[in-house]
């Protein structure tokens, strides 16, 4: 069963343009949203919360259409946006207990097991939580309603690698039953490398891949060459730079003929999203 | 919609502008004071505070990612604003009650807190609404010159009506004359105003609606 289905999601704006967005992320896995600043993540996720209207488009949360289900399907997502805060003025309690009345899954004994699970102390203000702090309230509130999907607006930005490295393992945890799904958007590639499953990949508002992460890396190439090989080769180059010794650059590994004898290597997802940005500086 | 109307009233506003109408209401005491400024103050004081707390703190975002219709955000909001106008008028009509008995022998040149006075006060925050609630739900966070067009237009209304109790002989007759005396001209003023209320605050609710649809977060 699909948890998420997006399938050519439109939205244009006066400087940007969300193109064909499409993509689909399988219930009990974590998929990594990764894209420069600006691509497009989060116009794609509030796209998907129904917070912005999207031009044309359908989405599918958990086989059901959200434009038509939205109230019913917000029971069952659980969203954080890493840079948002909400009253922050108010205590912990005093914001759960506005929020637990809206969600008729809602159960006590899960909030508090994961309150003491994330050492949380109720009756401290939002403002008085570090960055990593507030992901864990949203995750704690998330999964106190039972929500299935969770939609995670860069939650690992601004977090110390200590934190980061934490909340990633929790990550796995939730889906190691296969009950709970996470889409979680982030421009730090390490992170996926430790817990995603898929990658989507979005650059310019549109998407350019999305896959199993394994399969993801292995459709590119990252080529170490001399000056006469690139000439032979550069068309073929997603982008390329060059330095004294000759250039590197990216290509699709179907494009890559091994008889070259050009020295290839596995490129990791940083590589991957540099080279790409490159490809639009090349033509400018 | 209910536990929305709850959400507005634990974080809407701080406790202090469930208190404020009581602090307003004592301005009822001043002996032939320009009555319909209390009533004003709650357009002054709580309606910019309480719409720069709602931008301040992200109310908009935070209220989108729960699961409630956008017409129920707007439906909530527009009864957290009623709620909180009754209470300001309740609390004044209490407090004009006390100040009437006070001063027995009081000549007023502006209205005298009767119920047909409450009844302007009641078309004057009918104006209010109106101009106030769809001109903020254009954007939903923008709220300065929402207030200072709704403000004026209730400022307007209020010199207006004190004008025409003082120089035209039918208002003033109406309010001061023959027909503060009589009960029912006096409940008819305040049902007609009470019905204006209600009517444009239902309009206003309706266009909110409209343009809030609109609105992206």
């Amino acid at each position: 069963m699909l948890a998420l289905d997006i399938k050519k999601l439109n939205k244009k704006y006066e400087h940007f343009h969300l193109k064909n967005v499409s993509f689909q992320l399988e219930k009990g896995y974590i998929m990594g949203f990764i894209g420069a600043n600006g691509a497009g993540k989060t116009t794609t996720i509030k796209s998907i919360l129904n917070l912005i209207r999207m031009d044309s488009g359908e989405i599918h949360i958990l086989g059901k259409n959200m434009s038509e289900h939205e109230v019913e399907l917000k029971q069952e997502i659980g969203s954080a946006f890493g840079d948002i805060n909400f009253y922050t003025r108010s205590k912990i309690k005093t914001l759960t207990n506005v929020i637990k009345t809206f969600y008729r899954n809602w159960d006590d004994d899960t909030y508090y097991k994961y309150l003491k699970k994330f050492n949380l102390i109720e009756d401290k203000k939002i403002a008085e939580l570090s960055t990593g702090m507030k992901v864990k309230y949203s995750l704690a509130l998330a999964l106190s309603h039972g929500a299935k999907l969770l939609i995670l607006d860069e939650p690992t930005s601004g977090l110390d690698p200590v934190a980061r490295d934490n909340l990633l393992d929790i990550f796995q945890e939730l889906v190691e039953d296969g009950e709970i799904s996470i889409l979680f958007s982030t421009h730090i590639t390490s992170d996926l490398e430790k817990c995603a499953d898929y990658i989507t990949y979005i650059h310019n508002g549109q998407i350019i891949n999305s896959a199993e992460k394994e399969e993801f890396i292995d459709m590119y190439r990252l080529l170490n060459g001399n000056k006469e090989q690139l000439d032979i080769i550069k068309d073929q180059l997603i982008s390329y730079k060059t330095n004294s010794f000759g250039f590197t650059g990216l290509i699709h590994t179907n494009d890559f003929d091994p008889s070259l004898a050009i020295k290839s290597t596995v490129p990791n997802l940083e590589e991957i999203m540099i080279y790409f940005s490159k490809k639009e500086d090349m033509y400018v | 919609m209910y536990n929305l109307l709850m959400k507005e009233l634990k974080l809407g506003v701080s406790p202090f502008f469930y208190v404020l109408p009581f602090l307003t209401g004592a301005l009822m005491l001043i002996p032939g004071w320009l009555y319909f400024l209390v009533i004003l103050y709650f357009c002054f004081i709580t309606i910019p505070n309480m719409f720069g707390g709602y931008k301040s703190q992200n109310d908009l975002m935070f209220t989108s990612m729960l699961p409630v219709t956008k017409k129920d955000m707007v439906k909530a909001k527009v009864s957290f604003i009623v709620i909180l106008e009754l209470l300001h008028v309740v609390t004044a009509v209490i407090y004009g009650m006390i100040s009437v008995r006070l001063y027995p022998n009081l000549t007023y040149h502006f209205f005298a807190p009767s119920f047909g006075f409450w009844g302007l006060c009641f078309v004057m925050l009918a104006i209010f609404n109106i101009t106030l609630i769809p001109m903020y739900y254009k954007t939903a966070y923008k709220y300065g010159s929402a207030s200072i067009v709704s403000i004026t237009a209730a400022i307007l209304f209020a010199i207006g009506a004190e004008w025409l109790g003082i120089e035209n002989s039918f208002v003033y007759d109406l309010f001061k004359g023959t027909g503060a005396e009589n009960w029912a001209i006096q409940l008819s003023l305040l049902l007609i105003g009470i019905v204006i209320f209600a009517i444009f605050t239902i309009i206003a609710y309706h266009i909110a609606n409209k343009r809030f649809v609109k609105v992206e977060m």
